[in-house]
């Protein structure tokens, strides 16, 4: 019989869980500066922009990038304490209110309250990242409204509390405009309780700096891919809904690296997974093997 | 036959004379006696026997035909009436007095002609028998053996047709018994199979007979047997063809029609249309080798490939008679080799998709792809039908391409001219900016027009329109510098393509290799053109011993280094300028002589290395060909000849296409101070006749006139509307808008008010709106849309029928249901046991959710939405209407006019279409619904058409309405969104959804036109959508515009939207947007 298990895996509470190694992040525009200017003055953001072109990365980053001055000025010693936990919820249409605060669960014949991640990262003064919110039931946006103004506060109505949110809290929600069902749209006493950061797929140059530094490729094939980028954005409209997100190109990239073709791996990584429409996948094929020899 | 000999006779009398005869004869008079007094009187009976007997009484012999007339009576009489019967028994006793047995044949045939043939046609049916008989023998059997035969003709003739026949055979029987009756039994058999064609066939055998009795038979009996291996309405034209043969005097024919027949056999009967339509336009025999050799073709061509093979053979046979009867064997090597060619060849249309969507991607804006010969028909300049070409928001590429024998190859060389073609947009060819700094040399430009404006004279009249032109001015020798400038920019292209797309590097050299195999061996150019070839060689990488003549190997060596400094990806368009100015310099100081064959010398691209600088002469150069006239024009020349066209890069007009982007931007553009907008129709003119973009070989009057046409087409093209008096002080004024408010004094009008962007305030009660119903037409309209949609409708049925279940949700938290939810009643005692009030809807049901969905369908249906779909290049400036409200009229009633004429579709048709098919998949969802037209002329008069509203029922009376929506007048869009935007204000839906479909431009009179108009259009449209986004109303525009008339798009950013380039693709989008957007 074993006296104790090895750990074969890794896991962390949340308000513990804080990134170790600065995640990579280039600035595309502003958002930088915005980002923090909105962390000092606490007011909630939203990020719109097409899927994957960094909204997620963006917030690891500022997670970190916010925290580490913040300790290397009061604790020295113990820096993990003091960075700002993230807390990213993936928002489903089965998500409820109560999932985001807590509830109550039967234990033996008592009962144990169980706080939600939203609750924790308020209490914790984190950064509670609420990722796709439209897609969360509508009672959730009802509880984020007083989280969000002046009062910062979250009322735990079961247990008839009300949870005034930790200094470091600041909720961040992400939202992908454009095709989006008609039923699923913000409402306006929610949006207009946030700051909109636009983020949009960054320029070619920067793109290509992007792969290269999650890919490990050099920097030619990286621009070589970016153009790609670029050049299948351009069909956006004539029947691809989204254009190829820089997540794409970087996995292409990657793929690359491991010694895949340049054109296979796009193939696979880029064409077949924007689009099913065949048409659309020969042009695409094309620019493909335009761009790559 | 008097009445007195009737009725003096009785049935007994005939009785005892029909004793004389033999037993059989009575026997069966008795049988049919039985019947026949059944139905008739006795009177009558008393006829019918008599006539019998009459027969019989004819001759010793007729006894028999009698016998025939009595046996077949019981069959007649269930077809005839009784006078008919008479006449038919009277027209056999006729026939009897002629010939007893063809009376009896005439008898016999009666039962199964009759049933087919009219009552009244008996009497001449019998005489076309007869009118076979000539008393011979032989002639006799003829007849018989027509009465015969005649079920089996009346079967797949008419009895005119019979007639004729008849008369045919009649005259065959003139030269051959034998032959007419053969032909007549073989014929019988051929007529089911011709089928309809068959009065044709009649009347096609005359000629046959013409040409060669002897082969009639031959020829029949083949047919009988070969013709049902043919497609069954295209017999008839086989035999025509085979007809024409005989007619050049082919014999040996009934093989030929086996073996030809066997071989379409062999190939899909779909085919054999085109097939013999190809065949009848071949002369002498070549159409038998060729339909025999279509199987073996058809392994390898397509049909259109098959019409071009035989195009080329047709050529060969009106040269060479043997040469094209062994082309159509395929017995010649050419023959093969243009199969081999025709078959890998590729078709611009089958690949035209994926090559236009490639193009958008590369260029990043609205490329289009179009035929060639599309662009020359546009009468704007272009004059090629085979060189690619662009100018600027369209490629033109040739139809099909068959340079290379693989069709990889062939594919290869549609994607490497199309690389370049969109290089122009992508890299800027049209983007040239006389004032920006180049990259490479020092600038130039400037000096050389400060030099100009001191020197000559004429410059300092010179005018431009674009910045192209004004860089062109500066030259005297405007084809030369054209040629120099365009053959630069298309090695620049070259090599930024190679650099860009490492991928279509390989191809591309391919082809550069390729193009430079066939050009001119440069020595036979004069020393002008041989340096201009120079720079066209080194573009192609001929980069080793390029031959120039000797005397001017320095200006060359200069040119190399120039043309090799700009052939770089980093080059751009103002350092094309450049180059070109500096080789314009150094050429034109050469004069255009031939030199001798030894005077020439080879020089090596690669050895010249050095980075290119300006020489000291340069400054002399410049100020020589400032000069005017300058020091071009010397003596002993030849004349100076364009460059040979290197075949991918195509037709590169730089002038032309910079003036067509210029003047398209501006008229998309509404500045309202536009410095071009006095424009004239004369700089154009004046433009065309100095460029050298226009074909330089056309005499001076003629070439005045092609201007002409030239302007006034190009600014259809682009939409430009010049010399507007409305510009003015740049203060626009609105036409026939003034007045103030408007009262809606009849019922079912309503007044709203109008966004003006100007004054950034509302007009208050600007727009009348008149609601009227949609009259009604015909309800098929709507069944047989379904049907010709059938595939799509049932996808879509599928897709929204499971929508449906969705409908059915298992829908917790409720009082009371079918069962309690786990979850929710641990959650009920938690919080019993915290001390919490419980939820105590714990329940739930499989419960019908409301899908709560309000649409309401507001279709376009102004006149532009009657253009066709298919026809591109109707002018695109007719749809704007006339202020004039007499001109409107008209022009209205030319519109109208030209949509009662059509067979074609039009916008508003699909757009009809897609109507039925929603409402068709609504009905299944169940959702709320209103589709509603609107059109209108003048802010008094928007008509606003109800096709359903929303809370009426779908009915067949909705049906009509949806067929009689029909193209009307302008489209004023603001008011129309707002009246419906009130309709969905009433309705009670939680998600509420406006869907526009229009053709993307709102136009009225004083509310679209060119201008500040259009834009006063665009943003009260906008506005409109803006307050059905107030009302919690999701609005979405679907535009259908096939012609880049879009004005909304730009305004459109956060409003649902979506442009729809394949109007034939609106039915299924349409679809496809709506259940996503209510999902």
């Amino acid at each position: 019989m074993a006296k104790s298990t090895k750990t074969l895996y890794r896991s962390y509470i949340i308000e513990e869980y804080n990134l170790t190694e600065e995640p990579y992040y280039l600035p595309v525009n502003d958002e930088v500066e915005l980002f923090e200017a909105a962390y000092k003055q606490r007011i909630p953001v939203i990020f719109k922009g097409p899927t994957g072109c960094g909204k997620t990365r963006f917030i690891e980053y500022m997670s970190y990038k916010i925290g580490v001055p913040l300790t290397k000025v009061k604790k020295q010693d113990n820096k993990s304490q003091n960075n700002i936990p993230l807390v990213t919820i993936a928002c489903h249409e089965d998500l409820t209110a109560s999932d985001l605060v807590g509830r109550y669960l039967l234990e033996g014949d008592k009962t144990v309250w169980i706080d939600g991640p939203l609750t924790r990262a308020v209490k914790a003064g984190g950064i509670c990242y609420l990722d796709e919110i439209v897609e969360a039931r509508k009672d959730t946006t009802v509880i984020i409204h007083p989280l969000t103004d002046h009062r910062r506060i979250l009322p735990v109505e079961k247990k008839g509390e009300l949870l005034e949110a930790a200094e470091g809290f600041l909720l961040v929600l992400s939202y992908n405009p454009g095709y989006q069902s008609a039923l699923k749209d913000l409402k306006q006493s929610t949006r207009q309780r946030f700051i909109s950061v636009e983020f949009d797929y960054p320029s070619r140059d920067a793109e290509a700096e992007i792969i290269k530094h999650e890919s490990g490729l050099d920097i030619q094939t990286s621009t070589q891919l970016a153009k790609l980028g670029e050049k299948v954005r351009n069909l956006k409209e004539h029947g691809l809904q989204e254009g190829s997100s820089t997540r794409l190109l970087i996995y292409a990239g990657k793929l690359i690296s491991q010694g895949i073709k340049p054109r296979r791996a796009c193939q696979v990584a880029i064409n077949w997974a924007v689009t099913d429409d065949i048409s659309i996948q020969k042009s695409i094929s094309e620019l493909i093997s335009s761009i790559f020899e | 036959m008097n009445k007195k000999e009737i009725s003096n006779t009785t049935l007994k009398s005939i009785r005892s004379k029909l004793q004389n005869y033999p037993d059989s004869l009575k026997d069966n008079f008795e049988i049919s006696i039985k019947f026949v007094s059944e139905i008739f009187s006795v009177e009558e009976t008393k006829l019918w026997a008599l006539i019998g007997l009459k027969i019989a009484q004819v001759t010793t012999r007729s006894w028999e035909s009698s016998l025939e007339y009595y046996k077949a009576t019981p069959d007649i009489i269930k077809y005839l009436p009784f006078n008919y019967i008479i006449q038919w028994g009277e027209s056999g006793l006729d026939l009897s007095n002629q010939s007893p047995t063809l009376a009896s044949s005439y008898f016999k045939a009666s039962k199964n002609t009759i049933k087919k043939l009219r009552s009244r046609h008996i009497d001449s049916w019998a005489l076309t028998g007869k009118s076979l008989y000539n008393g011979t023998w032989k002639s006799s059997t003829l007849a018989c053996q027509f009465f015969e035969h005649s079920p089996a003709l009346v079967k797949s003739l008419t009895f005119p047709q019979i007639e004729k026949f008849t008369s045919v055979l009649k005259n065959i029987s003139d030269n051959s018994f034998d032959i007419a009756s053969d032909s007549l039994s073989i014929s019988t058999t051929i007529f089911p199979i011709i089928g309809k064609s068959n009065e044709e066939f009649i009347n096609l055998l005359p000629n046959v007979i013409k040409l060669n009795l002897r082969e009639l038979k031959g020829f029949l009996e083949s047919c009988s047997k070969s013709l049902n291996k043919i497609d069954s309405n295209q017999r008839i034209n086989f035999i025509k063809i085979i007809i024409k043969l005989m007619e050049n005097g082919e014999l040996n024919i009934p093989n030929h029609i086996t073996e030809m027949a066997n071989n379409l056999n062999e190939i899909n009967k779909e085919e054999h249309e085109s097939i013999l339509e190809l065949a009848t336009t071949l002369e002498g025999t070549t159409p038998i080798f060729f339909i025999n050799s279509t199987p073996k073709a058809f392994e390898k061509l397509t049909n259109t490939q098959l019409i071009k093979w035989v195009e080329t053979g047709k050529k060969i046979y009106k040269t060479n008679v043997e040469g094209g009867v062994a082309f159509f064997k395929i017995e010649s090597s050419y023959s093969e080799q243009v199969i081999e060619n025709l078959s890998s060849s590729i078709e611009l249309s089958k690949i035209k998709e994926i090559m236009e969507l490639y193009c958008r991607g590369l260029a990043g804006s609205e490329i289009k792809l179009e035929n060639t010969g599309d662009l020359v028909e546009k009468n704007i300049g272009w004059v090629s039908n085979e060189s690619p070409s662009t100018e600027g928001s369209t490629v033109y590429l040739p139809a099909v391409t068959d340079r290379y024998t693989s069709k990889i190859d062939n594919f290869n060389w549609y994607k490497v001219v199309s690389t370049h073609q969109v290089a122009h947009v992508e890299f800027g060819s049209f983007q040239f900016n006389f004032s920006k700094p180049s990259n490479l040399f020092k600038d130039l430009r400037y000096t050389l027009e400060e030099k100009k404006l001191n020197n000559d004279e004429n410059y300092k009249s010179q005018t431009w329109l674009t910045d192209i032109q004004r860089f062109f001015n500066m030259f005297t020798d405007r084809q030369l510098s054209l040629d120099i400038f365009t053959v630069v920019e298309d090695g620049r292209l070259d090599e930024r393509i190679k650099y860009e797309y490492p991928g279509v590097k390989n191809p591309y050299i391919k082809i550069q290799t390729d193009t430079l195999k066939r050009r001119k061996p440069i020595q036979e150019l004069p020393a002008r053109e041989a340096l201009v070839e120079l720079i066209i060689r080194i573009g192609l990488q001929e980069l080793k011993s390029i031959p120039v003549p000797k005397k001017h190997k320095k200006s060359a060596t200069d040119i190399v280094s120039i043309a090799k400094q700009v052939f770089d990806y980093s080059a751009n368009i103002e350092d094309v300028a450049e180059a070109t100015l500096r080789i314009y310099a150094i050429i034109s100081q050469i004069s255009n002589e031939n030199i001798d064959q030894d005077d020439w010398d080879n020089i090596d691209i690669d050895d010249i290395n050095e980075e290119y600088n300006d020489s000291n002469n340069m400054d002399e150069l410049i100020d020589n060909i400032s000069q005017n006239p300058d020091m071009s024009e010397l003596n002993d020349d030849e004349e100076y000849t364009p460059s040979e066209q290197v075949d991918y890069r195509g037709d590169f007009k730089p002038e032309l296409s910079q003036l067509l982007n210029e003047l398209r931007s501006q008229g998309d553009m509404s500045d309202e101070n536009n410095k071009d907008s006095n424009l004239t129709q004369q700089m154009l003119e004046e433009m065309f006749q100095s460029s050298a973009e226009i074909d330089v070989n056309s005499n001076v009057s003629e070439m005045q006139n092609a201007s002409g046409k030239f302007a006034n087409n190009i600014l259809k093209e682009t939409g430009v509307n010049i010399n507007q008096q409305d510009y003015g002080d740049g203060v626009p004024s609105h036409i026939d808008e003034d007045g103030g408010s408007l009262d809606p004094n009849e019922p079912q009008t309503f007044v709203y008010d109008e966004w003006d962007f100007r004054a950034g305030d509302y007009k208050p009660r600007w727009c009348i709106v008149h609601q009227k119903e949609m009259p009604e037409g015909d309800p098929n309209f709507y069944s047989t849309t379904l049907h010709s949609y059938k595939p799509l409708v049932q996808r879509i049925q599928r897709q929204f029928e499971m929508m449906v279940p969705e409908m059915f949700r298992k829908v917790r938290k409720l009082d009371d249901g079918e069962d309690f939810d786990i979850d929710d009643v641990i959650e009920a005692m938690i919080d019993i046991k915290t001390g919490n009030s419980p939820n105590e809807k714990f329940y739930w049901r499989r419960n019908k959710v409301q899908r709560d969905v309000a649409v309401a369908l507001l279709l376009d249906t102004s006149a532009s939405t009657a253009e066709a779909i298919d026809d591109s290049k109707k002018p695109g400036d007719d749809w704007d209407a006339p202020d004039d409200p007499v001109k409107y009229m008209e022009w209205l009633k030319n519109r109208k006019s030209e949509g009662s004429r059509r067979n074609y579709k039009r916008i508003i048709d699909v757009e009809k279409e897609s109507i039925v098919l929603l409402i068709n998949a609504l009905e299944s969802i169940g959702d709320m619904y209103g589709i509603y037209g609107f059109s209108g002329y003048g802010r008094e008069n928007v008509e606003f058409y109800n096709i359903k509203d929303l809370n009426e029922n779908f009915s067949d009376n909705i049906k009509q309405r949806i067929d009689r929506i029909s193209p009307l007048h302008a489209t004023r869009m603001g008011p129309a969104i707002r009246h419906t935007i009130t309709k969905l204000k009433k309705a009670e839906a939680r998600t509420k959804l406006l869907f526009l479909i229009s053709d993307g431009r709102p136009q009225d009179r004083g509310y679209s036109r060119e201008g500040v108009e259009k834009e006063y259009a665009v943003h009260d449209t906008k506005m409109a959508l803006d307050e059905a986004k107030q009302e919690d109303i999701n609005a979405f525009c679907l535009t259908v515009d096939k012609s880049g008339h879009d004005y909304l798009k730009t305004m459109c950013e956060d409003i649902g939207y979506e442009v729809l380039d394949d109007i034939h693709a609106l039915p299924e989008r349409l679809l496809y947007l709506y259940r996503r957007l209510t999902m």
